[in-house]
């Protein structure tokens, strides 16, 4: 199943698809541009699986994601970094207001964007390499920027109704509830 | 349904970096759930603690990661288990020791609300048996 949300900006065109439904906490959706055959989030985790020095790492990461997140506790603020700006890096790091205190990967140099829908509905983006002390200031920053983008059309496609959460099922629908919306 | 790049990823991922990814997991949202119910901020850790804001920050901030020891005095601190090792015990039968069980004392669970004093859950109303004569 999966959503075409069609817009006018940098990010036209791209499909919302589910990337893991098999945990039991947590359903992952990806973007996917919809001239291209592999999702954002599969791009990532394929590229840095390529990189021996960042295939740990990257082990690490999807390890964390599939298992910690999808399979066992779901997406819990304890397990997510502070927003940054629309979206969230993946794995949490640790800088946290004071009662959020979270210490998970310490130094850990990849980051994967996502949105967290729900506690049990995220959706993950691309990512890259954290090599600077901001997002604005790494090598990632353009990876940040379009999952900004991307989750700023999917926040409001929520808001406006077009696309409706189904948390009992743990899935997103069309408003009309088919596959496809087209924005 | 799982993305075929993530299943090919975790089928060569070691089994180590899969059990330390959740275990860590575990770790973190149980000391959070803990903090949270004893509303404890990180100065309030550092003081009751006796120590530096700076070396709590260490220990709670990833800066290494954390020790046995590490574990042992927030657990002290925050008065309940952070992670339990099961244990096996021998299983007697009227003839000797019939093999051994595992067993566990607690268990990480994001959906348990921990509460300190044990609450009897209600009993439904029993059904009344039929009169047999």
């Amino acid at each position: 199943m999966y959503f075409c949300l069609l817009t006018n900006n940098i990010v036209n065109i791209f499909a919302l698809e589910i990337w893991d439904d098999e945990g039991a906490k947590c359903t992952f959706y990806t973007v996917k541009q919809l001239d291209s055959d592999v999702s954002e989030t599969d791009i990532f985790f394929e590229r840095y699986d390529a990189k021996p020095e960042y295939r740990d790492a990257n082990r690490d990461l999807l390890s964390f994601v599939v298992y910690a997140i999808g399979e066992d506790h779901g997406a819990v603020d304890e397990l997510f970094n502070r927003d940054e700006n629309e979206v969230t890096g993946l794995p949490v790091q640790g800088k946290r207001t004071v009662e959020n205190i979270t210490y998970h990967f310490p130094d850990f140099p990849l980051r994967l964007y996502a949105l967290k829908i729900t506690q049990n509905i995220v959706v993950l983006f691309n990512g890259g390499i954290k090599d600077g002390p901001t997002n604005q200031t790494s090598s990632l920053h353009l990876e940040w920027r379009a999952a900004c983008e991307y989750a700023k059309r999917i926040d409001k496609a929520i808001r406006d109704g077009f696309i409706i959460i189904d948390e009992a099922n743990r899935i997103l629908k069309n408003y009309d509830g088919s596959d496809v919306i087209i924005l | 349904m799982r993305s075929k790049v993530a299943q090919r990823i975790l089928s060569e991922t070691p089994e180590e970096t899969k059990i330390f990814a959740r275990l860590y997991a575990d770790i973190v949202v149980r000391i959070n759930q803990l903090l949270k119910e004893n509303k404890l901020s990180q100065k309030d850790l550092a003081e009751s603690m006796d120590k530096r804001p700076s070396e709590i920050n260490k220990w709670l901030t990833g800066e290494h990661n954390l020790t046995l020891r590490t574990l042992a005095k927030l657990q002290a601190e925050l008065g309940e288990p952070i992670i339990n090792v099961p244990q096996r015990k021998p299983m007697h039968t009227g003839e000797g020791i019939k093999g051994s069980m595992t067993v566990y004392r607690n268990t990480v669970n994001t959906d348990v609300t921990y509460t300190k004093v044990w609450k009897r859950s209600k009993v439904k109303s029993k059904t009344t048996l039929a009169n047999v004569s």
